[in-house]
């Protein structure tokens, strides 16, 4: 029986040890996702600018002598389903997961993702966010191996305020209406913070429940009594839809600064009300210079990039850019290496450099500020409205300080 | 329970301790998955199946036991001696405390009325607790790390899982001993005629409220061992879904039987970790299952098993075979038209579809489908679901014929028989 | 005072749709026993039909063939669905009508996609009805109030002045005595079916082209209904009315009212105390608007199960 063991024991030794020669081990990209529940509209476009990407970097030769492998995990927009598909993926030997849809799953995998990598020293994972804008992801929450590639609700916020001001939209009484969690709360200390810059001053503020809140009449009339030029809003889905449409039926005459006016539905289902807004986000088709990535990522896909594709994009080409640095000469990959070179890697987006802040791992990123009108170049859900850039706030000027609760350990280089 | 009852269950605790080192670490969470959910089922059931009392809002008494167990952890990490494996006690011990005092509130009513109040306190745990942060955290919630107790690491998912298969196997065992206790008599009492349990001189409503209890600090003890597992808790775990998974795993499981419960908490766990990535529209097809079972076989699965043993000796299960197979053969095509149907349709009705519409100028282009290319224009495609269905729905009504009449002739066959309970079975 | 009379305004008009859905409902639950988990799924596949419907014929035509088409569904989940599950008791008829809502959202999911669709009121009703404090009051609102008090009336007027209301109460009443005289009780039982989806899904028709159409509006106002129904009574239209009434108005001012158990402390000079304490105590009106109708909901299945105007218990 030990000869055996034995015998078998050396065959699968020289097995595995001619594979390894034989083989490079391929990158492989796990998108744990929104594919189903509520968040699918926003997580299945995720998966597709995602997608877009890898293939970007395969068709440019892949990595380590082998094309990046992507697989899709379905969390249903929840987090302990989420928990679950990290399991699968850390069973499938994936090196970087992305997630973009939710703020709480982001929290939850940053989380799975340090406490896998305290207990698996060597096989690190690391974790790409694409749209987990809460403030305690690099703050509290911040550690080596997450990056996250998309604004907060500070960087939002500053460049509404440095864009509206410029072109005098944004008059001197500003209101806050927000969801009572802990984005409608960054917004909202954001919308505070930014008043002596913005010159306006705070006449009211608002938190309600989140997805719960049928009817924003009584919100309307509260935002009535304060008498505010500009509303301040990080709402999303119905709650800004139907913030908007109460507003719109009582008449109110008021300027919007939104965070979420680009999601999938929300013009179309706004109509006229929606003209006049503004929208401070990551990217949108009619800020950058040339059409040439819009036009590419047409043609690939079928569909200009909308909402959360754009900046997506940017966030794998920024991975391809330190995945250049890097050669690994076809043997076993070195996670770590990997967010070593994101750290120092600077990417050329369409709108602007895209680098990474090495104390809490947020990318410094241009901020695009836009105005809903009639006629735009891109028009969007089918209307005849579209969004027209008002201004694009470079990184520097966008960006937030880093906060004292971030300790970020590094691993010993 | 028979002696092979006794084999069988004793064979299946053998295999789940043996055979998980040596599956995937995706397959180790899914097993730590099905344990919990039954164990959660399993205490659900004993208010439901038992006492007869459908509460529509353990997703409270859960989440209660996960929080309170995430708490604990969090105090361990900070320097408190605790031993890691005892964890779940602080869920059990949440889940208890809660449970009187909603069960005493909740079993004031009864039938649908006890089910509205069951869910209107787990919605107001689900509406408040996102406002309590500092309990509950906020919607990223509350999160830990498991510390190592006793040269155990409790880092790999393999550890985790033993202590979840420990747990359940005992609080199993304990639920199981109850109903051998007196009181567990009294609680089928309670479901049978509660005004009869009153003449006999006990207390029924603080009868009731035990049982609730009882069965809230085993859901808090699941709850706890889901904390365990993620290291991290949100106010979700409140959410009415999470109530009415459990409901219908018990219902399509059969909550009459005792291990029904855990029959549909495997089913559905499993279901959803082999298709949720596969496709899509798999909760249609929870839901489609959910009502078909309840539809077709009421007893749930496990009804359905325990029916078939109490009849085994009078059945001619030679003869049954046959028809079983066809039946199972005709509800295989039904399935695979169904899905046919539902995938074609998740995928001509949604964007990418109408995006490659645009590209074709308007017109119908084909679509793949299972590794085939279909068009939407070609009868074909739609001929296949079309005979599936009729060929399965037709055979099934021909072997459900054969089956009934088979059913019904040992009905007739023990109504001649005089000797009643033929055999030592129970 | 402006507050008060818009949020009063405001409250009514919601209210008003909260019992265009709660009406069928009851009238189920009352003449049935069945809790229909799935009337909140009714009242999101009316808006869905109206929508398609709209899209092709018009506003107006979708408006009249939605309950149609809900009303239909309705019908056939009584005739074909229920009776199998109802010798196994309450608890299953629930459950199949559980599952009902689960295949529904899925279905509409599945044909219309997972995010709001485009149904709009028909440019001709976007207009103010009057001005009120400064801004006008949209005049869809007082449509759908509109159409909630004549679908009341009507109803009313059904119910106590024709025959087949007659017939329709004793069938509530002793479904068995009614059938020994001769009525046929299990078509009223589907015609009751039918009539109480038909109304959410006129509910939905009308609701869904002010407020978003989505797969998830079911679930939304699906939990709000039951606390309506339990309110008012189950079973009882005119307690459906009123406690549809009192929970938008209460919404409504709710939003409105920065109150907390600290700032009542505050009368007594315990204020700050109770603000250190923090949690519950500090939690505002405004925040938690949408949790209060639950703790009413619980208040009245403790105290008086029957709810404010309802018969049975």
């Amino acid at each position: 029986m030990t000869k055996f063991a034995f015998g078998a024991a050396m065959a699968l030794g020289a097995g595995t040890l001619g594979a390894a020669t034989s083989q490079a081990e391929p990158l492989k990209i796990g998108i744990i996702e929104s594919l189903s529940g509520s968040q699918t509209s926003t997580g299945r476009l995720y998966a597709r600018a995602v997608k877009y990407g890898v293939d970007r970097i395969n068709a440019a030769g892949g990595f380590n002598g082998e094309p990046v492998q992507v697989t899709e995990y379905d969390n249903a927009g929840g987090a302990s389903e989420a928990a679950d598909k990290f399991r699968q993926a850390v069973a499938d030997g994936i090196n970087i997961i992305i997630q973009g849809a939710s703020s709480a799953i982001a929290g939850q995998l940053t989380e799975d993702v340090r406490k896998h990598n305290l207990r698996n020293p060597g096989k690190e994972m690391i974790f790409m966010n694409l749209g987990g804008e809460a403030m305690e992801l690099t703050g509290d929450k911040c550690q080596f191996y997450h990056f996250r590639f998309t604004t907060t609700a500070p960087m939002r916020i500053t460049a509404l305020v440095n864009a509206m001001k410029k072109s005098d939209a944004l008059g001197s009484k500003a209101y806050a209406i927000n969801q009572n969690y802990s984005w409608g709360k960054d917004v909202q200390a954001a919308v505070e913070a930014a008043a002596s810059e913005g010159g306006y001053e705070v006449v009211g503020e608002v938190l309600h429940d989140v997805n719960k809140i049928q009817d924003f009449a009584p919100f309307v009339a509260r935002i009535k009594s304060a008498e505010p030029d500009t509303v301040f809003t990080g709402n999303w889905s119905n709650d800004l839809l139907l913030l908007m449409k109460a507003t719109g039926d009582a008449g109110l005459d008021v300027t919007f600064a939104t965070t979420f006016l680009d999601q999938p539905g929300n013009i179309a289902n706004a109509g006229q009300t929606a003209l006049g807004h503004y929208i401070a986000n990551n990217y949108d088709n009619a800020a950058t210079p040339t059409n040439e990535f819009p036009e590419a990522y047409k043609a690939a896909t079928g569909a200009y990039p909308i909402f959360v594709e754009g900046h997506s994009t940017f966030a794998l080409g920024q991975l391809q850019e330190a995945l250049s640095t890097l050669d690994f000469k076809g043997g076993d990959i070195n996670v770590t290496d990997i967010a070593m070179a994101l750290e120092n890697s600077v990417y050329q987006s369409p709108l602007g450099p895209i680098s990474v802040r090495k104390e809490d791992h947020q990318t410094i990123r241009p901020v695009v500020v836009s105005k809903v009108v009639k006629g735009a170049k891109y028009p969007a859900d089918g209307t005849d409205m579209g969004f027209e850039t008002v201004e694009v706030i470079p990184g520097e000027k966008a960006i937030y300080p880093v906060q004292d609760n971030c300790q970020m350990k590094r691993p010993n280089a | 329970m028979t002696s092979i009852q006794k084999i069988l269950l004793a064979l299946l605790l053998v295999l789940l301790i043996a055979v998980p080192p040596f599956l995937g670490l995706g397959w180790q969470n899914a097993l730590i998955n099905v344990l919990i959910s039954s164990l959660f089922a399993l205490a659900f059931n004993l208010l439901n199946g038992q006492a007869g009392l459908l509460s529509f809002g353990h997703a409270a008494y859960f989440g209660v036991g996960a929080f309170a167990a995430l708490h604990l952890m969090i105090a361990v990490e900070d320097g408190l001696f605790f031993p890691t494996p005892l964890l779940p006690l602080a869920g059990g011990l949440a889940g208890l405390v809660v449970g009187v005092v909603a069960g005493y509130f909740s079993t004031m009513r009864s039938g649908v009325y006890f089910a509205l109040v069951t869910l209107a306190i787990a919605e107001l745990f689900h509406s408040l607790a996102p406002h309590l942060e500092g309990t509950f955290g906020g919607e990223a919630g509350v999160s830990s790390m498991r510390m190592p107790w006793m040269g155990f690491g409790f880092g790999t998912i393999i550890e985790v899982y033993y202590l979840t298969l420990g747990w359940v196997v005992l609080c199993g065992l304990a639920l199981w001993a109850y109903t051998r206790t007196p009181f567990g008599r009294l609680t089928l009492a309670l479901r049978d005629n509660e005004q009869r349990v009153k003449f006999l001189g006990y207390n029924a409503h603080y009868a009731k409220v035990i049982v609730f209890a009882v069965s809230a600090m085993m859901t808090g003890v699941a709850g706890a061992l889901l904390a365990i597992s993620n290291e991290t808790a949100n106010y979700s775990l409140f959410s009415g879904s999470v109530s009415a998974q459990v409901v219908l795993q018990t219902f399509v499981g059969g909550s009459t039987v005792f291990f029904g419960p855990v029959i549909g908490a495997t089913v559905f766990t499993l279901f959803s970790f082999l298709i949720s990535d596969l496709t899509r529209s798999w909760l249609f097809y929870q839901g489609l299952i959910f009502v078909l079972v309840m539809l077709y076989a009421p007893t749930g699965i496990g009804g359905v098993i325990d029916h078939h043993i109490r009849n085994r000796r009078q059945l001619d299960l030679a003869k049954i075979g046959g028809p079983y197979l066809v039946a199972l053969g005709g509800g295989i095509l039904i399935a695979a038209g169904t899905v046919f149907l539902t995938e074609s349709a998740e995928v001509l009705f949604g964007q990418d579809y109408a995006m490659a519409r645009d590209g074709a100028a308007g017109g119908f282009p084909a679509y793949d489908l299972f590794g085939l290319s279909w068009s939407p224009l070609n009868p074909v495609t739609w001929l296949v679901p079309l005979v599936l269905l009729c060929g399965g729905v037709f055979i099934l009504i021909r072997a459900r014929r054969v089956i009934d009449r088979l059913w019904a002739r040992k009905d007739e066959a023990t109504t001649d028989d005089m000797t009643v309970g033929a055999g030592g079975k129970e | 005072m402006e507050f008060a009379i818009i949020s009063t305004l405001n409250g009514v008009t919601y209210g008003l749709l909260l019992f265009m859905v709660s009406a069928g409902l009851t009238l189920i639950f009352g003449m049935m026993g069945v809790l229909n988990f799935a009337h909140a799924s009714f009242y999101m596949l009316g808006a869905y039909v109206a929508y398609a419907v709209s899209s092709i014929f018009g506003f107006w035509t979708g408006i009249l063939v939605a309950p149609i088409v809900v009303g239909l569904v309705g019908m056939a989940v009584e005739r074909f669905l229920l009776p199998r599950v109802h010798a196994h008791g309450h608890a299953h008829e629930l459950l199949l009508t559980f599952g009902l809502a689960l295949i529904i959202e899925e279905l509409i999911k599945l044909f219309f996609g997972d995010f709001p669709v485009n149904y709009q009121m028909p440019e001709a009703l976007r207009f103010s009805a009057f001005e009120i404090f400064g801004t006008g009051y949209p005049f869809y609102r007082m449509f759908i109030g509109a159409v909630a008090v004549i679908m009341f009336t009507v109803l009313w007027l059904l119910l106590t002045r024709t025959r087949t209301g007659i017939v329709v109460r004793a069938a509530e009443r002793l479904p068995q005595m009614a059938e020994a005289l001769g009525h046929n009780i299990p078509i009223v039982f589907m015609f009751v079916f039918g009539t109480g989806a038909a109304l959410a899904g006129l509910a939905g028709a009308v609701a869904g082209a002010f407020y978003p159409t989505n797969p998830n509006m079911g679930i939304e106002l699906g939990v709000i209904v039951f606390v309506v129904v339990v309110v008012g009574g189950l079973g009882s239209l005119k307690g459906s009315l009123v406690a549809s009434l009192l929970i938008g108005l209460f919404s409504s001012f709710a939003v409105g009212l920065d109150w907390s158990i600290a700032s009542m402390f505050d009368v007594v000079g315990l204020g700050d105390w109770a603000r250190s304490v923090g949690g519950l105590l500090t939690l505002e009106l405004s925040s938690v608007s949408a949790t209060i109708p639950f703790a009413l909901m619980l208040i009245v299945l403790l105290v008086r199960p029957a709810g404010l105007m309802g018969e049975r218990n």
